[in-house]
């Protein structure tokens, strides 16, 4: 069908160089794309895909290489060049207005009509005429908030489409849509690429990548690590590909087992509509289980039932043999502790000092009759600032103003500080450089060492080993496999969350 | 070193160009007005701004967690009428009966707090567009506990007693204003409930997470914020004997006023109580210092209307020098300046 | 079905109801006199509405409308008192003053970044202030309220060509016309909207935050202006604390009518239907006898009820959505 676009190359990124504090975070990539094809771009997490992206949409600005379009030399400064260029961008957090209509949300900024008014007819005819050429299934006078998440999705399609965008770059797409919705995204994106647009295709789930792709570019740890045509597509080679071959036996796998101490929590066919189904599964006293699967799994909603923070429909969840209903409050007092996903957010007050920041958790050893008793808070300040070896080691900065990681180690403080016997850690270095995550790592040895029960969220393959006595990996709200006894390796557990179990690995996708 | 942590704490303490604005203004009105630097005037200056003053001990609590409680005026409003109607036509002006009434009065002020805390708590609701709203209610209940009418010759002792007794020469709503200054310092700096305000105000869903219950201490802020309205409202009928249906009225913008120029954040969770009070005091030097100008008082709600948004914009070039987005703006020597200073 | 058609259909049948209530149980209400005279006290507060409404799509608000609306109108008084000026240039320097006031609401929200309800407090106190200086005093320094004696301006207070409706009511239901053209028509209506709906992908698409915010404010602005043109007509003189009550009655009926405080919704339509809810409520406690003192009350709790209930909706609306979105990924689990 596209055979007559194929092999032109539109657009060319060589010897993309781009460094973050010291630390290459992109070594001379190279990456191009050709006119009219799906070009998947796989990588773990941190392999440096969103950098590329973000250079490539004038986010960043590159340190050092060269990027053609169409064979001319072109600099992308910032947001306009790229569009300009026909780069766009489909968001995953979707931008769109929800009180506007269809063609209001695609028109916005470039409104057609003379002396200020709006040719409103003329737009929605224009816009249904775009939407008739794709047969999107919606229309240009409905309103957004009426419309589905995969219906909003084509809206940002057609948006970028009436910017005459040659390339579009979609970020996990489908993370938010039905299997059906995915259906249509990808007969979309089939029907995209015949029209002559490239797109530029990130996704985890590599069945649909492996399903939809013409070539796939694998980058690891800022570097090319291969390049494959859609006919050469083996998934256990490109898997390879992902995780890096050259990765010792040692640090890419990790010997399991479920620990024999006595069992601190249980979770029994845990369900919450929509979020996740069933799920069952022990923690015991001085172990770390790990949930890891691909971002939407339900693994962080998980943690916040069992912390209270989230309710659920039905299942049990047992602390030291006791059926418990959880509440945030009551889960604290009990010796639970949540270090959540988004620190920004949910884990600190930008605006406090550490020591107040840490203080949040500790009142109920602080208070004397609702007094503070403002020595002891110091002297907990202090206390944590030395447990967390917090830079700049000083208890009265301003959370907000610390870097990422040190961030993080304040959160870390909170619950440091207490007698703790369950702790569940959502993400815990995700934004944070190399040296502060080998810390964090060695507080969750710690914690497991005093016989605190961790459950650990990651998506990160090399943190999941690094840390796990035992993995759960979750898909789409479900437990789909445990790795309890042996060796599991990073292949597996990519496989596993990916929706390839078992035997299915070495099958190709048809 | 310890030089740097000293001018820290101060900026800290008050915000230190509210401190250089007072100081300015006292200077220029000692120059204009010797009359201005003596102790009886520095005496009518407390007096006259102890009733906004202790509005802003309770309205505080709102405006740390990130809203604001206009209704201050509408609940002393409400419990003026309340007290003087419930003294005059039940109780008979006798001091027994006072003391119930103003119980009663302040009970008023916490339901009308509980309620907006109830709400406040439970729902995104701009706080502002809220309490705008229900202050009107309460001013149509005060309308008609007083039936619209001037409810005055209050002879009762006890109050006359609170309204025009002085102390030490010192009037007795401002050792009230004291007491409560004093309270609500402690609450704010030395409990949990004071912690888990700044808490709440700067990261509530943090909070929530930490185990604080983000409702109740919503709801007990409000409630802080309806008592003071309604204390500061039984204070100003016991210094007039009377209570009339419009009493009050737009005291909440001075509240608000003083809150923002005493530096307290308007997004929550940055502020304290003494800096909200140097704001009260800042926005009564002005008034008083104008009026013994000759200036009548009609004229100072334009002056205020400038001082806060002049402050704010102070704020905001501070904030846009400290980011470095204002290089255009504030280029020059005080950038060479500050690069001075990194130099040394 | 769309959050605002459930809302209008809300709005709207709030005012049907009553209107059939007090149609009922009264036999006064629904008389001609009666209605041109219901029209004529709402418009004032209307006009100021419709400006307030811009405002508040754009996700904001302001408290200072009333306030502007006594200065505008002391300005022409003292004008009118103290210069030669024709009426036309009278007219044109009130208009300045305003747009000038809007502007500096504009630049304290758009440029200094200060919260709407704080900024426009400010202006509001500014404007009382500057209504003070401006009024025109006796000699003995009494303000004293001078008649403006001007056919032209107290014109303004009279019937429309000849028929029983008054003027300001044809401004009223004209502006709200012409709003309602403005925002659904124009591309800068559409802009005010994205603005207030959703900040930064408005700024994505290359439409200014200060832009809108100066453009709004000064639209609301010059409905104070044209509200103080009327009022001053009506009453052939003006007062030191004109308008300054008006500033919540206007956002009051913005918000009955279903412009929304957390901003993106709302129009002209709602906002008259607001306003006339409020004047038919405070009419029919007239009709009922109920006492002056019951007015504030009533009307308030309506006000209070509706901007709860607004949350209470906007807080379902968004549960149904994650729900919804929750339903549809339980069936992509159930077919993998």
């Amino acid at each position: 069908m596209s055979e007559v676009q194929r092999g032109e190359v539109l657009f060319e990124m060589k010897n993309i160089e781009k460094i973050f504090s010291h630390v290459h975070a992109l070594d001379h990539v190279n990456f191009d794309v050709r006119k009219g094809e799906v070009h998947a771009l796989l990588g773990e997490n941190g392999a440096g895909k969103s950098t590329l992206i973000k250079i490539l949409t004038g986010v960043y600005p590159k340190d050092g290489g060269q990027i053609f379009m169409e064979g001319k030399e072109v600099e992308i400064n910032d947001r306009d060049d790229a569009l300009a260029l026909g780069i766009a961008v489909i968001f995953q957090e979707l931008s769109l207005i929800p009180s506007l209509t269809v063609y209001q949300n695609i028109m916005l900024g470039k409104e057609e009509g003379k002396f200020g008014f709006v040719n409103a007819r003329k737009e929605k005819k224009d816009i249904q005429d775009l939407i008739d050429r794709y047969g999107f299934p919606v229309t240009a006078d409905a309103t957004v908030e009426t419309l589905s998440v995969a219906q909003k999705q084509m809206v940002e399609i057609l948006k970028a489409l009436s910017t005459n965008a040659r390339i579009m770059i979609m970020d996990e797409p489908t993370a938010s849509l039905s299997q059906r919705e995915s259906e249509i995204l990808y007969k979309i994106i089939n029907q995209l690429r015949d029209q002559g647009v490239s797109i530029i295709y990130i996704s985890h789930r590599l069945e649909e990548v492996f399903n939809l792709s013409d070539r796939i570019t694998v980058l690891r740890d800022g570097k090319n690590a291969g390049e494959v045509e859609k006919e050469d597509i083996v998934p256990s080679e490109i898997v390879k590909m992902m995780i890096g071959k050259e990765l010792s036996e040692s640090t890419a796998s990790r010997s399991l087992h479920e620990s024999d101490t006595e069992v601190e929590l249980e979770v029994k066919n845990l369900s919450r509509l929509g979020y996740y189904e069933d799920v069952s599964f022990k923690v015991h006293k001085g172990e770390v289980l790990v949930l890891t699967g691909l971002v939407g799994a339900g693994r962080t909603e998980v943690l916040r039932s069992i912390y209270g923070a989230d309710p659920y429909d039905s299942g049990e969840i047992i602390f030291e043999g006791k059926v418990i209903k959880p509440r945030i409050s009551d889960a604290v007092a009990k010796g639970f502790g949540l270090i959540p996903e988004d620190r920004r957010t949910q884990g600190f007050s930008p605006l406090l000092t550490v020591t107040r920041n840490v203080a949040t958790t500790n009142y109920d050893k602080l208070a004397h009759g609702g007094f503070v008793n403002k020595k002891d808070e110091d002297e907990l300040g202090k206390k944590a600032v030395e447990i967390v070896d917090l830079r700049p080691a000083n208890p009265n900065v301003v959370v907000g103003n610390l870097s990422g990681g040190n961030q993080q180690k304040a959160v870390l403080g909170k619950w440091l500080t207490r007698d703790l016997k369950v702790i569940l850690i959502d993400e815990p270095t995700v934004g944070i450089d190399i040296g502060a995550k080998d810390e964090i790592y060695e507080f969750v040895e710690d914690l497991a060492k005093q016989g605190v029960a961790v459950i650990l969220v990651s998506s990160d393959i090399a943190e999941v080993l690094r840390v796990a006595h035992r993995i759960i990996v979750m898909r789409e709200g479900k437990i789909i496999k445990e790795f309890k006894d042996g060796v599991a390796t990073q292949e597996d557990i990519l496989l596993a969350s990916s929706g390839f179990t078992g035997d299915e690995k070495e099958v190709a996708h048809e | 070193m310890s030089e740097n942590k000293k001018s820290f704490d101060i900026k800290k303490l008050f915000g230190n160009t509210r401190i250089i604005v007072l100081l300015v203004m006292m200077a220029f009105f000692t120059i204009m007005r010797p009359r201005f630097f003596t102790y009886g005037n520095f005496v009518n200056i407390m007096y006259a701004v102890t009733l906004i003053a202790i509005m802003i001990c309770g309205a505080m609590f709102a405006v740390l967690l990130g809203g604001i409680d206009r209704t201050v005026s509408g609940n002393a409003a409400l419990s003026g009428a309340i007290m003087c109607v419930l003294i005059s036509q039940k109780f008979n002006y006798s001091n027994g009966g006072a003391i119930i009434a103003i119980l009663i009065a302040l009970g008023g002020g916490l339901l009308s707090g509980l309620f907006h805390g109830l709400i406040m708590s439970r729902f995104k609701i701009p706080a502002f567009l809220l309490t705008l709203s229900t202050n009107e209610v309460l001013y149509g209940i005060v309308q008609i506990i007083t039936g619209n009418q001037l409810i005055n010759n209050l002879n009762c002792e006890l109050t006359n007693y609170i309204g025009s007794t002085r102390w030490l020469g010192i009037p007795v709503p401002v050792y009230v204003l004291l007491l409560c200054f004093i309270i609500g310092y402690i609450i704010l700096n030395h409990t949990v409930y004071g912690r888990q305000i700044y808490s709440v105000g700067g990261n509530r869903e943090a909070s929530e997470l930490s185990g604080i219950p983000t409702r109740r201490v919503i709801i007990i802020a409000y409630m802080m914020s309806g008592l003071m309205g309604a204390l500061s409202g039984i204070m100003l009928s016991c210094q007039n004997q009377q209570a009339s249906a419009s009493q009050a009225k737009n005291y909440e913008n001075n509240v608000l006023a003083a809150i923002v120029v005493g530096g307290v954040s308007s997004k929550g969770g940055s502020g304290t109580l003494q800096g909200a009070m140097l704001g009260a005091l800042l926005i009564g030097v002005m008034e008083n210092g104008l009026r013994l100008m000759g200036i009548p008082s009609i004229y100072h709600d334009l002056a205020k209307g400038i001082i806060i948004i002049f402050v704010l914009a102070l704020d905001m070039m501070a904030i846009a020098r400290r980011s470095g987005l204002a290089r255009g703006i504030f280029s020059g020597r005080k950038k060479e300046k500050k690069e001075a200073v990194a130099s040394e | 079905m769309k959050q605002e058609t459930v809302r209008r259909i809300i709005s709207f049948s709030l005012l049907v109801i009553l209107i059939v209530v007090l149609s009922v149980t009264t036999d006064n209400f629904l008389t001609a006199d009666n209605l041109i005279n219901l029209f004529r006290e709402c418009s004032v507060v209307g006009i100021l509405a419709v400006g307030v409404t811009f405002v508040i799509i754009s996700s904001g608000n302001n408290l200072s409308s009333g306030a502007m609306l006594g200065t505008v109108a002391m300005v022409i008084a003292r004008l009118y008192h103290s210069t030669a000026l024709s009426v036309t240039g009278i007219l044109l320097c009130a208009l300045l003053v305003a747009i000038c006031l809007g502007a500096l609401n504009g630049f304290c929200v758009g440029v200094l970044q200060i919260p709407d309800y704080i900024a426009t407090l400010s202006v509001q106190m500014i404007c009382q202030g500057l209504t003070y200086v401006l009024a025109i005093r006796t000699p003995g320094g009494q303000i004293t309220n001078e008649i403006i004696n001007n056919a032209t301006i107290t014109g303004f207070g009279g019937k429309f060509l000849g028929t029983p409706i008054y003027r300001v009511t044809v401004a009223f239901f004209g502006l709200a016309l012409l709003g309602q053209i403005f925002l659904r028509h124009t591309k800068i209506g559409t802009h005010i909207y994205a603005m207030g709906s959703n900040r930064k992908s408005a700024e994505y698409s290359g439409i200014s935050f200060v832009r809108v915010k100066m453009l709004v404010f000064i639209l609301s602005a010059v409905c104070s202006f044209i509200a103080a043109l009327y009022l001053t007509g009506r009453n052939a003189t003006t007062d030191v604390a004109s308008g300054t009550t008006l500033s919540f009655q206007a956002i009051s009926g913005a918000v009955i009518g279903g412009a929304s405080f957390a901003g993106g919704r709302g129009d002209m339509i709602g906002t008259v239907i607001g306003v006339l809810f409020l004047q038919i409520l405070k009419n029919g406690l007239l009709k009922y006898g109920l006492p002056p003192n019951w007015q504030l009350l009533l009307s308030g709790l309506v006000i209070v009820g509706m901007i709860v209930f607004d949350a209470a909706y906007n807080e379902y609306m968004e549960k149904r959505t994650t729900k919804a979105a929750a339903i549809a990924r339980e069936k992509k689990g159930a077919k993998s």
